[in-house]
Parts: structure tokens; C-alpha cells; sequence
């Protein structure tokens, strides 16, 4: 893949510690936009970590994030979301006490209704982009097959459908890139054929796409790029069929599993 | 009859102050999830506002008046209503602003001694609070309009039921919009509601406000019933008065927290009734704090009670599903979708 | 000169008497993981059942001793009936509860003994004079009391199994019980300790104050949270070192500033401290003692 165009966003050097511990020690990689990008690696090599850092969960102790030629380094974790960067947990974070309808209308931008007057006057701009949004998460609804849940509160759903819930308030937020930890986990496979369509789909509409999996067999195929982490850095990436055959790769996903899995 | 009509009245006006109260603990607690253990505060601010807005301005020249405050406004009680809601809010603003950064425990601990303190800058600040004294007689509001003192009583129920469903309109339409969709979401998972976008420390800080301003309310209208006001008033207890009350009614449900504030009202005058037990009734003769005491052994079990047996109170926070939103058929969206 | 050694003193005493209590609130928080709101009245309770043994002709220590002891017996009543069905549902119905559990057990004393203040059987000893300055002699025994139970925790934590497997299940609930810790058994004791602890510090209390009324624990407990929070709640050489903080800077302000703002003095400190430093002044950074994020029931 030539990189001509400049990446969607670009990581250098990003460093993390937990008490004594390195979670991300050299996280360097670029995302070229709107394509797909895997992030793999063995257990606790840092992924989450990074996503983490990424989107303004934890603040960096080093390192740059550059997202769309704007600096996001260390900014507040709804800043990051506003600028077009939203991401999903590992595991799912569903408010449990609101329904699948209000968990996904709530992710919805730009709701003036969310400032207190507005919201108990009412007013026109208020109740316009409610319907905008309530037209936004219907679609989504179907989008993800959960429209016979909708009026169901969040933490009655199975682990799958939380999964794609998490999916689903990620796009209300009309990202334009996607950070998806783990979105196959758990999701039953008939779906998960259909969600790869999805995100193939969303990919098409222009949405750059950062996916962290461990379902190989399902990631690779779909990707364009893969980023391959261990033990806190990046070990390679590429387009996959080279990241697959590099000898440091492999050696990393046998040594982790006696290491540290 | 006339008896038991004015205990009726002043029964259920003290029903709707505690309702103001429980709606605003309910805008910080049911809503966005923040336990606020001093509350009174924000009760205290706005009683004592009211008393000095309405107070005349030298009353020192009345031989009664015990108080030793300088003077107050003498304006007119709807000025003692804002004045009140506004240094309520502006109370929970320095309130929130202080600790609403720190979570759970913390947050609970920090809002309780902030009322310690404010009660001891109450009772020592003599030149405004009047001290252990307070500021009495505060001139009853409204007094005019009636002849008898037993048609005050409805004339006041009246101006406290209006003033209960302006706050219930108030706290129901905050909660049903977008606002209070994302403060329901913070207090569900604050992280969530960060990376989607919302920017929680200022919606916390909203909804702190909000119950500020309904306590401050409440004080407001706590004073024109009582028609004084001392610190002694404005102990922890009445925080965890409040407490019960959302917590029995509801916690989440406006509707709810009325009710918990009408069951809270009923076992703090039910326990008047004790006085009829002859057993009590001889006890209490030698031991006068025997009764009030006994009140909050009740209250303090039942607080245990609620929480064991009945976390989400009589009337349960109702879910908001898709019926809610406006049929998308009447004005077509005017932005466009994706 | 005087003024400065007594109130050096009285600093001294106060802040072992707010130790002892915050040692004991916070070695309970360690494992059970809620901030006990209760805690004040198993002070009055030793303090009132101290009194009330001397009343009946005991003598103070054995009056001491058998207070602590039935303290202790109504704390673990407590937890077993309140605290321990509640465990698994997070912090707050916990806090909620203890809220309860300090209004009945306070307004119980006051249904037995009347709100009035009641004279505690402090031993009256006059001062030391030494060279011309007098030494406040109750004070100092209370701080050298405070001072052997602080030497009596440190050695229960460090150097016995029980203390070790404590401090385990402080730092790591689920790690101590996957690692085979029986945690139920962890928690009574470490009820009994910190109850012990408790009725120690009611007895130094009552002591220290000379009147007791039924809620001198509940107004207490700000200058115990304060003291906590200073040293990081869950960590008692924290919270020790956060008492004498604490005391000495009541002692100082009341006697070169205003009585007044005691507490608005601890209220500033606890406020300062979470806003700095999340985890305490002693404490790790600001590590998982004060969970700062999703305030959920
Ligand atoms: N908040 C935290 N506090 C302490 N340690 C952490 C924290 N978050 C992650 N770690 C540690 O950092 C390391 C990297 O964790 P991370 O979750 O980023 O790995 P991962 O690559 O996402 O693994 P997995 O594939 O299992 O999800 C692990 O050793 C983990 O225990
Ligand atoms: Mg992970």
C-alpha cells in the first residue's frame, strides 16, 4: 500500500507505567485513513493500553498522538470523542439501567436539549435533533439487529449484544475513525459475518477503522494493514501478509503464550 | 375540627417542603449518581437567605425580637423565594466546584464536612445568623392577604402545593430530556459517558446546582412556615432525612420521591402518637429528650430497612424506551443522515 | 512560653486520641471497603458503658476494659446484622447504612442517659511542674496510651500471620481469596480489632474531653475522617502520622486563633489534601483507596 496520503493518526514513542509495571513502553505506528487497521499481539502486550492513551482515558507519560493534523496528546477523553476519534471497551461499558434506545440516542452529538433550559423548555432545536437522532438510532438498530431489544434496559443484554450496543453508540457519535477493542469477542458467528459487512460497509462511507482482535481467522481478511504489538511496543506493521510471515511475529505469539500468557 | 383541619395544613405543607427537598436531592443522587452527605447546607443557605431578606431592616427597635442580627431587607417574599433558590445554587456551585472531582466515598465525606462547617460559621456568626438564637420572628409572608391564622395555614399549603408542582415540572422535565439522559448516563458509567463525548464534570456540576436551587427553595419556604430560623435547625439528621425519603419513594422517580417525602412526613408525626402510649407517655415525663429520641432510632432503622429490603424504594425509576420519542412522521429531520 | 508547651501537649493528646480512632476506622475500611459512618458511636458507646461501670463502683480500668469489650461485642453484632448482607453490593448502601446505624445506636444512649453532659471518671491529676512550666499530666498519659496501642497495631500488622493476611486482604480482596485466604474469617477479626481499637479511643476520649453527651463520637468523627484521608484512608501509618497533623493543628488554632474553626481547620485539610493528592499524603499516588470515577450505587 503506497502512502501517499498523510495517515489518519499517527502514534510516536507513546509511553505508559502502572506503579512498576510498563503497560506500553515504544508504541509507534501509523493509521492510514479510511481503511482498516488490526492491532494484535498476545495477551497484555498493551493494546488496550494504548487505545487507553489514545483516546484520553489515561494521560500519556510520553509519546505524541497526532489524529487528523490536530495534537490529541493528553486531551480529556470527551475532547478526543468531539474531535471525530471515539472508541469502544473491551469490556462493555452499557449504561445498565437505560434502555438500548436511550444508551444510543445519548451517545448523539450536537443535542442542544442536553443544556439545562433547552432541555426543560424544550425548545425547537432541542426537540428537532431529537428526531434527527431518534432517526439516527433506528437506523443503527437495524444496522445492528437489535431493534427487538431496543426498549429493554442495557444490562439485560447477552455479552454479544452488548458488544454491538457498544458498536452502536460508537457510531451515534459520527466518528470518523473507529477504535473497536475486541467487538468480535463473544458475538455469536452468524453475526459476527454480518458485523464484518458492517464494518466493510463503514469503511466504504469513508470511516478509518483501528481494530484490536484476537480472532485472527475473522481480522486479518478484512484488514488492510496490521499493527503487531508485544510487550508493551510495537514488534511490526505492514500490509498482513508480510506482518503474518515475519519471523519475530511468530516467535512473539509462540514465546507469549509460554511467557506470558 | 378547626384542630385537626390546621394539623392537616401544616402536615402536608411540611410534606411539600421535604418534597422540594427530596426532588432536589433526587436531581443530584437519582439522576447523576452523586451522594451529597450535607445537603442541609444547601437547606440552611436559603432558609437563612429568606429570613434576612424578610426580616425588616432594624428590628431592634421591636422590644420582642431576641435576635441580635443587624437587620435584614424587609422585601417582599417572592424576592426571599429567588434570593433563597439563588444562593442555594450558587452554595451547591462551591459545594460541587470543590468536590465533585473526587468520587463516591470521598464526595460523600467531603459534602458532609462542608455542612459541619457551614453550621458552625452558622452558630458563630453572630452580626448575620444571630448566632445559637437565629433570626426570630421572621415575618410571616403573605400575612395580610388573611384574616384568621387558621386561613394562613391553607392560604400557605396553598403557595407551598404551587410552588411543589413548579419544582415537580421542573425536576420531571429535566429529567426526561436530553440533559438528564446524560446524567443518568454518568451516574450509570461516568468513563462511557467521557469517551462518548459528554463533558461529565459540567453536566455533575448542573445537576448539583439544580438541587441546589430546590433546596434553597425549600429553605425559603421552611422559614415562612416556621417564621424563625436557628442553626439548631440545620443538623446532619435532616441531610438523612431527605436521605430516606428518596430513598423510600424512589430513588430516580420525581413521583416516587413526593411519595417518600409524604411517608418520611407520616413516621416523624406518626411518632407524636407515641405521647398516647401511657408506658411512653410516663417515661418520657422524666426524660424529655426520651420521644425525639426515639423518632430517630426509627428513622435510623428505617434508613437500615430500605436499603436491605427495598433499594429501589415504592415507586422504581421507570425505564424510557422507544415509545418516548416524537413519531418521526410530524416535521421531517432536518439534518441529514448518514 | 507556657502556652506553647501546653498546647504542644494538648496537641499531642488530642492528635493520639484521633490516631487511635482513625487507626481503627481505617484498618475496618481496609477490608471491608466502605468509609464507616458508625464508627463515632462505638466511641460514645465505650465512653457511656466506661461511665457507667465506674458509676456502679468499678474502677477505671477495669471499667475501661469491660466498655471496650462490650463495644466490641456490639460492633460485630452490628456487622454481622447490618454490614456483612450488604457486602456484595458496593460501597454506598454500606455508607447509607452505617448512616442508620449511627443515628439508633446514638439516640439509644440518649434514651438511656439524656442528652445532658455527663462528668467522664478521667482520673483529676494535677500538672508536673517542671522548672517552671506545668505538664498537663492526664494529657501526657493519654498521648503515651495512644502511643502503646499505635506500638500494639504496628506489631499486630508486621510481625504476626494474622496482621500479615490482614494487610492482604486490605491491599487485594480477590487476590487474597483466590490465594486461599479465608476472607470471611479476615473481615470478623479485623471488625474485633478495629472495634477494640475503637473502644480504646472512646475511653481517651471521654478522658481527653472530661464531659461526654451522645454524640461526642458522631462530632468526632470529622477530625477522624480528616485524619484518614491525610495519611490515604486504608493505610494506618498514614492515618497515625495524619492524626497528630490534625490534632496539633486543632490544639494551635483553638489557642492562638478562634475555637470556633476547629473543624473548619480539618475541613480545609481534608479538601486540600483529596484535591492534591487522591490516595493521601502518604499514601501511593493516588492509587485504588479512593475510587475516583464511576459513582455507580
Ligand atoms: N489500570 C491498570 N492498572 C495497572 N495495570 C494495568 C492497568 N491496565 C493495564 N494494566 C497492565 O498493563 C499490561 C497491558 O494490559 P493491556 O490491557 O493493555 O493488554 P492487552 O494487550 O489489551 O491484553 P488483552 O489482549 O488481554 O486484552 C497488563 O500487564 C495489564 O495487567
Ligand atoms: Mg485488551
Amino acid at each position: 500500500m503506497t502512502e501517499t496520503n498523510p495517515p489518519m493518526l499517527a502514534v510516536a514513542g507513546l509511553r505508559k507505567a502502572f506503579g512498576g509495571l510498563a503497560a506500553v513502553s515504544d508504541a509507534t505506528f501509523d493509521v492510514p485513513r479510511g481503511r482498516i487497521t488490526g492491532l494484535i499481539g498476545p495477551n497484555g502486550a498493551g493494546k488496550t493500553t494504548t487505545f487507553d492513551l489514545i483516546s484520553g482515558r489515561h494521560r500519556p507519560d510520553g509519546g505524541r498522538v497526532r489524529f487528523a493534523d490536530a495534537d490529541l496528546t493528553g486531551l480529556a477523553s470527551h475532547l478526543v470523542a468531539r474531535a471525530g476519534l471515539v472508541r469502544t471497551f473491551q469490556i462493555p461499558r452499557a449504561f445498565p439501567r437505560l434502555t438500548v434506545w436511550e444508551n444510543l440516542l445519548f451517545a448523539g452529538a450536537d443535542q442542544p436539549g442536553e443544556s439545562f433550559w433547552h432541555g426543560v423548555i424544550g425548545t425547537r432545536a432541542a426537540r428537532a435533533r431529537e428526531r434527527a437522532l431518534a432517526d439516527e438510532a433506528g437506523d443503527v438498530l437495524s444496522f445492528l439487529d437489535l431493534e427487538h431489544v431496543a426498549d429493554l434496559p442495557a444490562g439485560g443484554l447477552s455479552g454479544g449484544q452488548r458488544k454491538l450496543l457498544e458498536l452502536g453508540r460508537a457510531l451515534m457519535c459520527r466518528p470518523r475513525m473507529l477504535l473497536l477493542d475486541e467487538p468480535f469477542a463473544g458475538v455469536a458467528p452468524a453475526l459476527i459475518r454480518h458485523l464484518v459487512e458492517h464494518l466493510v460497509e463503514l469503511r466504504d462511507q469513508g470511516i478509518t477503522l483501528l481494530i484490536i482482535e484476537h480472532d485472527l481467522g475473522t481480522l486479518v481478511p478484512l484488514v488492510d494493514r496490521l499493527v503487531v504489538m508485544h510487550l508493551g511496543s510495537v514488534l511490526a506493521s505492514g500490509e498482513p501478509a508480510r506482518v503474518r510471515d515475519d519471523p519475530r511475529v511468530l516467535e512473539a505469539y509462540l514465546g507469549g503464550i509460554g511467557g506470558r500468557g | 375540627m378547626i384542630g385537626w383541619l390546621a394539623f392537616a395544613a401544616f402536615f402536608l405543607t411540611n410534606v411539600g417542603i421535604y418534597g422540594i427537598l427530596a426532588l432536589g436531592l433526587n436531581a443530584q443522587y437519582g439522576l447523576a449518581g452523586l451522594a451529597n452527605f450535607g445537603y442541609v447546607a444547601l437547606f440552611a443557605a436559603g432558609a437563612f437567605t429568606a429570613a434576612l431578606v424578610l426580616v425588616p431592616p432594624s428590628p431592634a427597635a421591636s422590644p420582642e425580637t431576641a435576635t441580635a442580627v443587624a437587620g435584614g431587607l424587609g422585601l417582599p417574599f417572592p424576592v426571599a423565594l429567588a434570593g433563597a433558590a439563588a444562593v442555594g445554587g450558587l452554595f451547591a456551585l462551591v459545594m460541587g466546584a470543590v468536590s465533585l472531582r473526587l468520587g463516591g466515598h470521598s464526595l460523600a465525606i467531603v459534602t458532609f464536612a462542608f455542612a459541619q462547617i457551614f453550621g458552625a460559621f452558622l452558630a458563630g456568626e453572630d452580626w448575620l445568623t444571630g448566632g445559637q438564637f437565629g433570626i426570630s420572628p421572621v415575618p410571616q409572608p403573605l400575612r395580610g392577604l388573611v384574616g384568621s391564622a387558621v386561613d394562613y395555614l391553607f392560604l400557605y399549603l396553598g403557595v407551598t402545593l404551587v410552588i411543589v408542582a413548579g419544582c415537580f415540572w421542573l425536576a420531571e422535565r429535566a429529567a426526561g430530556s436530553p440533559f438528564g439522559r446524560v446524567l443518568r448516563g454518568i451516574r450509570e458509567d461516568e468513563t462511557a459517558a467521557r469517551s462518548l463525548g459528554k463533558n461529565t464534570g459540567s453536566f455533575k456540576l448542573s445537576a448539583f446546582v439544580l438541587g441546589g436551587v430546590l433546596a434553597g427553595l425549600a429553605g425559603a419556604m421552611w422559614v415562612g412556615s416556621i417564621g424563625s430560623v436557628h442553626v439548631g435547625q440545620f443538623v446532619p439528621i435532616v441531610t438523612f432525612n431527605v436521605w430516606l425519603a428518596v430513598l423510600l419513594g424512589g430513588i430516580g422517580n420525581n413521583r416516587g420521591v413526593l411519595l417518600g417525602a409524604f411517608l418520611l412526613i407520616c413516621i416523624r408525626e406518626g411518632t407524636r402518637f407515641l405521647e398516647g402510649i401511657p408506658f411512653l407517655a410516663a417515661a418520657s415525663a422524666g426524660n424529655p429528650s426520651l420521644l425525639p429520641s426515639l423518632r430517630y432510632v426509627i428513622i435510623g432503622l428505617a434508613l437500615i430497612l430500605v436499603v436491605r429490603f427495598a433499594p429501589r424504594g415504592v415507586i422504581p425509576e421507570r425505564l424510557r424506551g422507544r415509545g418516548q420519542a416524537a413519531p418521526p412522521e410530524q416535521i421531517p429531520a432536518t439534518e441529514e443522515r448518514r | 512560653m507556657d502556652v506553647l508547651f501546653q498546647t504542644l501537649v494538648y496537641g499531642f493528646a488530642t492528635g493520639g486520641v484521633i490516631a487511635v480512632a482513625a487507626v481503627g476506622l481505617t484498618l475496618s475500611f481496609g477490608v471491608t471497603g466502605f468509609i464507616n459512618f458508625g464508627y463515632g458511636e462505638l466511641l460514645t458507646v465505650a465512653a457511656y458503658t466506661t461511665y457507667v461501670l465506674t458509676e456502679a463502683g468499678l474502677g477505671l480500668l477495669p471499667a475501661a476494659a469491660a466498655g471496650t469489650a462490650i463495644t466490641s461485642a456490639v460492633a460485630v453484632g452490628v456487622a454481622r446484622t447490618c454490614y456483612q448482607p450488604l457486602a456484595s453490593r458496593g460501597p454506598l448502601p454500606l455508607l447509607i447504612t452505617s448512616i442508620g446505624v449511627a443515628f439508633v445506636l446514638q439516640n439509644l444512649v440518649r434514651i438511656g442517659f439524656g442528652g445532658e453532659p455527663r462528668g467522664f471518671p478521667a482520673p483529676t491529676w494535677t500538672p508536673w511542674q517542671l522548672g517552671g512550666v506545668f505538664i498537663p499530666k492526664l494529657q501526657t498519659v493519654i498521648f503515651l496510651v495512644a502511643g502503646v496501642c499505635m506500638l500494639g497495631v504496628h506489631l499486630l500488622l508486621r510481625h504476626t500471620l494474622l496482621g500479615r493476611t490482614m494487610r492482604a486482604a486490605a491491599s487485594n480482596e480477590d487476590l487474597a481469596r483466590l490465594s486461599g485466604l479465608d476472607t470471611r474469617r479476615i473481615v470478623l477479626v479485623t471488625w474485633v480489632a478495629s472495634s477494640l481499637i475503637a473502644g480504646l479511643g472512646g475511653v481517651l476520649l471521654g478522658a481527653s474531653q472530661g464531659d461526654i453527651t451522645p454524640s461526642v463520637g458522631f462530632e468526632f468523627l470529622l477530625l477522624v475522617f480528616a485524619a484518614a484521608l491525610l495519611g490515604g484512608i486504608g493505610q494506618p501509618y498514614g492515618a497515625m502520622l495524619g492524626a497528630l497533623l490534625i490534632g496539633l493543628g486543632v490544639e494551635f488554632g483553638a489557642a492562638y486563633v478562634s475555637a470556633n474553626y476547629n473543624y473548619a481547620l480539618a475541613f480545609g485539610v481534608i479538601v486540600l489534601v483529596l484535591l492534591a493528592r487522591p490516595g493521601g499524603l502518604f499514601g501511593r499516588g493516588g492509587g485504588n483507596a479512593v475510587p475516583s470515577e464511576g459513582g455507580t450505587p
